[in-house]
C-alpha cells in the first residue's frame, strides 16, 4: 500500500492515523469513564496520568493529521444519497472538532485544577491557565464531560455507518481505510493518467493496486 | 574600685541569661514538594515558637516550636485533603509536629542549629540553618532545612512512591521577633 491515498483507497499514512488514533480514542473513553469514580490512590494517580498522556498524544496526531489530510490526497467519493454525504460530512467535522475539543478541555481542567501534567513521565507541558481558576475549571469539566457524551455518540453514528456501508450497502467505504479487505468490485478499466494527485480526485486508478 | 566592681558584679546575671523574645503574627513557616515534578509550595497557619536567642551566648540559646499540622495548606483542596489521611499527616492521631534545638555551631557557611524534630510519631535529629538580624530593637530569624518525608512517614504505603511525590521537602520558616517583657 502507498503512503498516500489514491482515488480508490486511503493510503498508509491515512490508514494508520485513522485506526491508531481510533485505538488511543475508544482507550481514554473508558478509562476516563471508569477512573473518576476511583478512590483516590497513587493508582487513581497513574491512571489519570495515563489517561492525560494518552489524550495528549491524540491532540498531537490529530494536528498531524490535519496537516497529513491537507497534503495528501482523497479518494473519490462513494456514490451515496445527498443527505447521507452531507450527514457523513458534517459527523467528520464534529469528529475533528472534538479530537481538538477533548484534549485541549482536559489540559485545561487540569491546569486550572492546579494540577502538574506530565507526558508518559518524561516532559511537564505547561499550564494554560498559570495557576488555579475556579470558574475555568467547571467550565472546562463541563466542556470535557458533555464532549465525552457527543464523541460516544458520534463514534458510534460513524462506526455504524461504515458497517452499514460495508453490509448493507456492500460498498468501498470501509475496505478503502482497511489494508486487508479485498477491494469488493472489479476496478472500472480506464485510462486515466496515473499518479495524479488532485485532490478528491473522482477519476478511478488506472492499477487495482498501486504500490509505492 | 568597688563601686566599679560591684556595678560589674550587678550585670553578671543579664549576660548569663540570653535573650528571649516573642514571635510576630507576621511570621510564617513554609514548605514545598514536587508532585509529578512540578514544585508545589505551603505553609502551616498556627504555630509556637519559644525562642531564646542571643548571637553573643548561643550556649544559653533555645528555640521550642510547636507546629499544629492540621493548619496545612497548599492553596490545592485536593492536595489539602489527601494531607489529612493517615497515609500522610494522619490528623485523627496527630496534630503536633515539635522541634526543639540541643546545640547551636558555626558550621561552614553561617551558624546551625541541632536539634531534634517530631512528625508523627518519628523523632529525627534535625539541623537548621540560621540566620538571625537584628532590627531595630526586634530581630528576624530566617530558618532552612530540607527534610525527608519518608523519615518521617509522610506519605507511606503505595504514597512512598518517590517518583510521583518527591521524598524531599525544603522547609523555611522566617520568624520577626520582638524582645519579650
Amino acid at each position: 500500500m502507498a503512503l498516500k491515498s489514491d482515488s480508490r483507497q486511503w493510503g498508509l499514512g491515512a490508514q494508520l492515523l485513522h485506526w491508531v488514533m481510533a485505538l488511543l480514542i475508544i482507550g481514554a473513553g473508558i478509562v476516563g469513564w471508569y477512573m473518576t469514580d476511583l478512590p483516590n490512590s497513587p493508582q487513581k494517580m497513574k491512571i489519570y496520568a495515563m489517561h492525560k498522556s494518552v489524550g495528549l498524544t491524540v491532540l498531537a496526531l490529530v494536528l498531524l493529521r490535519l496537516v497529513w489530510r491537507w497534503r495528501d490526497n482523497r479518494p473519490a467519493d462513494v456514490p451515496m444519497p445527498a443527505w447521507q454525504a452531507r450527514a457523513a460530512h458534517a459527523v467528520h467535522v464534529l469528529l475533528y472538532g472534538l479530537m481538538l475539543v477533548m484534549p485541549l478541555s482536559g489540559w485545561l481542567y487540569n491546569s486550572a485544577s492546579g494540577y502538574p501534567l506530565r507526558w508518559f513521565g518524561m516532559v511537564n507541558l505547561p499550564s494554560l491557565t498559570g495557576g488555579q481558576d475556579a470558574a475555568l475549571k467547571s467550565l472546562a469539566h463541563e466542556v470535557h464531560e458533555w464532549g465525552f457524551y457527543l464523541l460516544a455518540a458520534l463514534l458510534l453514528a460513524h462506526a455504524g455507518a461504515a458497517l452499514k456501508h460495508h453490509f448493507i450497502d456492500r460498498d468501498e467505504t470501509l475496505a478503502r481505510m482497511l489494508p486487508f479487505l479485498r477491494r469488493r468490485t472489479a476496478p472500472a478499466v480506464e485510462s486515466a493518467p496515473a499518479a495524479t494527485p488532485i485532490p478528491s480526485a473522482a477519476s478511478p486508478d488506472q492499477s487495482p493496486e498501486s504500490r509505492p | 574600685m568597688m563601686r566599679l566592681a560591684a556595678a560589674l558584679l550587678l550585670l553578671v546575671p543579664f549576660s548569663l541569661c540570653a535573650k528571649e523574645w516573642t514571635v510576630d503574627p507576621a511570621s510564617t513557616l513554609s514548605f514545598s514538594g514536587t508532585y509529578q515534578g512540578e514544585k508545589f509550595t505551603g505553609h502551616f497557619g498556627r504555630f509556637t515558637a519559644a525562642i531564646t536567642f542571643d548571637p553573643a551566648s548561643l550556649a544559653a540559646a533555645k528555640f521550642d516550636v510547636s507546629v499544629d499540622v492540621t493548619s496545612i495548606t497548599t492553596g490545592n483542596a485536593d492536595y489539602d485533603e489527601q494531607l489529612k489521611a493517615p497515609e500522610f499527616f494522619d490528623f485523627g492521631k496527630f496534630r503536633q509536629s515539635r522541634f526543639v534545638t540541643t546545640a547551636f555551631r558555626e558550621g561552614d557557611n553561617g551558624l546551625v542549629a541541632d536539634g531534634t524534630l517530631t512528625i508523627r510519631d518519628k523523632s529525627r535529629p534535625t539541623q537548621l540553618k540560621v540566620t538571625f538580624t537584628p532590627a531595630g530593637d526586634g530581630a528576624t530569624l530566617d530558618v532552612e532545612t530540607t527534610l525527608k518525608r519518608l523519615d518521617f512517614d509522610v506519605g507511606t504505603g503505595d504514597w512512598a512512591d518517590t517518583s510521583a511525590i518527591g521524598n524531599d521537602v525544603p522547609v523555611t520558616a522566617h520568624l520577626v521577633l520582638k524582645p519579650k517583657g
